[in-house]
């Protein structure tokens, strides 16, 4: 994929699916050891042992409609052209844990891309979710979670226009400083 | 035009050739599997660097004629074990990935 934020959207849709209501969305920069390391964390039905060692195979998929699922398979192949891995931690009833590490500086390394319209996306489609997402680069670091925004918004729905343009604004504005990402 | 004729034409080296009685009604060149699974047509012939298992996931997926791997690269064990499987047509050739989709495109098909 052109922009690592799209396998980001990608995977979460999968958290989504499966039926995860907590999902923790982490890409970190640590500009020492030359090294980005993006991780999602839900609380979905996971998947057994077995599974998990063959997910990284496309013609592994829980789809129906289709035999052929290239999400993980992609974030994999991503990280791999980048002198990085896919490792996977997945427990049946607890969750799923993806971290992909890519060499920051790599020249095949994807932009991260636009985050704040992925952040955007997931929550317009999936209101209820309580997303958490962290930026880092070395010891900064900027944090939204949708949880400490509903406690503000006291019954407002997170998916109604104004406040989706402004957790927009925000996560843009956080992810562009001390934490930019490129 | 038929999937031999490709072949024939641009010298390929068949890793799996179940048929080249295949009809081909486009091409496409890219080495960004989900510019492919956007842009490329059914039944399209497909030319890329990449070696990897995916690129015969695309192929599944989008019901593709072929796919060529271009610039001398050898595809991955596993990528040659699912096309045979999958019976996806599989070449390679020695000639650069900008030649293959200037020969194919000589040779009439477009990307649309």
């Amino acid at each position: 994929m052109r922009e690592l934020s799209m396998h980001i959207l990608d995977l979460a849709q999968n958290s989504i699916a499966a039926g995860a209501s907590r999902l923790e969305i982490e890409v970190a920069a640590d500009t020492n050891a030359d090294r980005l390391v993006i991780s999602l964390q839900d609380n979905g039905r996971g998947m057994a042992p077995d599974f998990v060692s063959r997910v990284k195979d496309p013609f592994v998929t829980t789809r129906t409609t289709r035999r052929v699922g290239l999400g993980i398979p992609m974030f994999d192949a991503a990280a791999r052209a980048c002198d990085g891995r896919l490792a996977i931690q997945s427990s049946p009833g607890k969750g799923t844990y993806l971290a992909a590490t890519f060499k920051l500086s790599h020249i095949d390394r994807a932009p991260l891309g636009d985050i704040a319209s992925t952040i955007v996306t997931i929550i317009a489609v999936n209101p209820d979710l309580h997303l958490r997402y962290t930026q880092r680069v070395d010891d900064k670091a900027f944090i939204f979670d949708t949880d400490e925004l509903k406690t503000q918004l006291d019954g407002v729905p997170l998916n109604e226009g104004p406040v989706l343009k402004w957790i927009g604004e925000y996560v843009k504005q956080g992810t562009s400083e001390e934490t930019e990402i490129n | 035009m038929l999937l031999a004729n490709i072949a024939q034409n641009l010298n390929l080296n068949p890793i799996n050739e179940p048929s080249a009685d295949v009809e081909v009604t486009s091409g496409y060149a890219s080495d960004l599997l989900s510019d492919v699974l956007a842009k490329a047509k059914n039944g399209a012939i497909w030319a890329t660097n990449q070696k990897h298992i995916n690129i015969i996931g695309v192929a599944v997926m989008l019901n593709l004629a072929g796919v060529i791997i271009a610039g001398g690269i050898e595809p991955d064990e596993n990528t040659v074990a699912k096309a045979r499987e999958e019976n996806i047509p599989l070449y390679i050739t020695e000639t650069s990935l900008f030649d293959v989709a200037g020969k194919l495109y000589e040779l009439g098909l477009r990307s649309t």
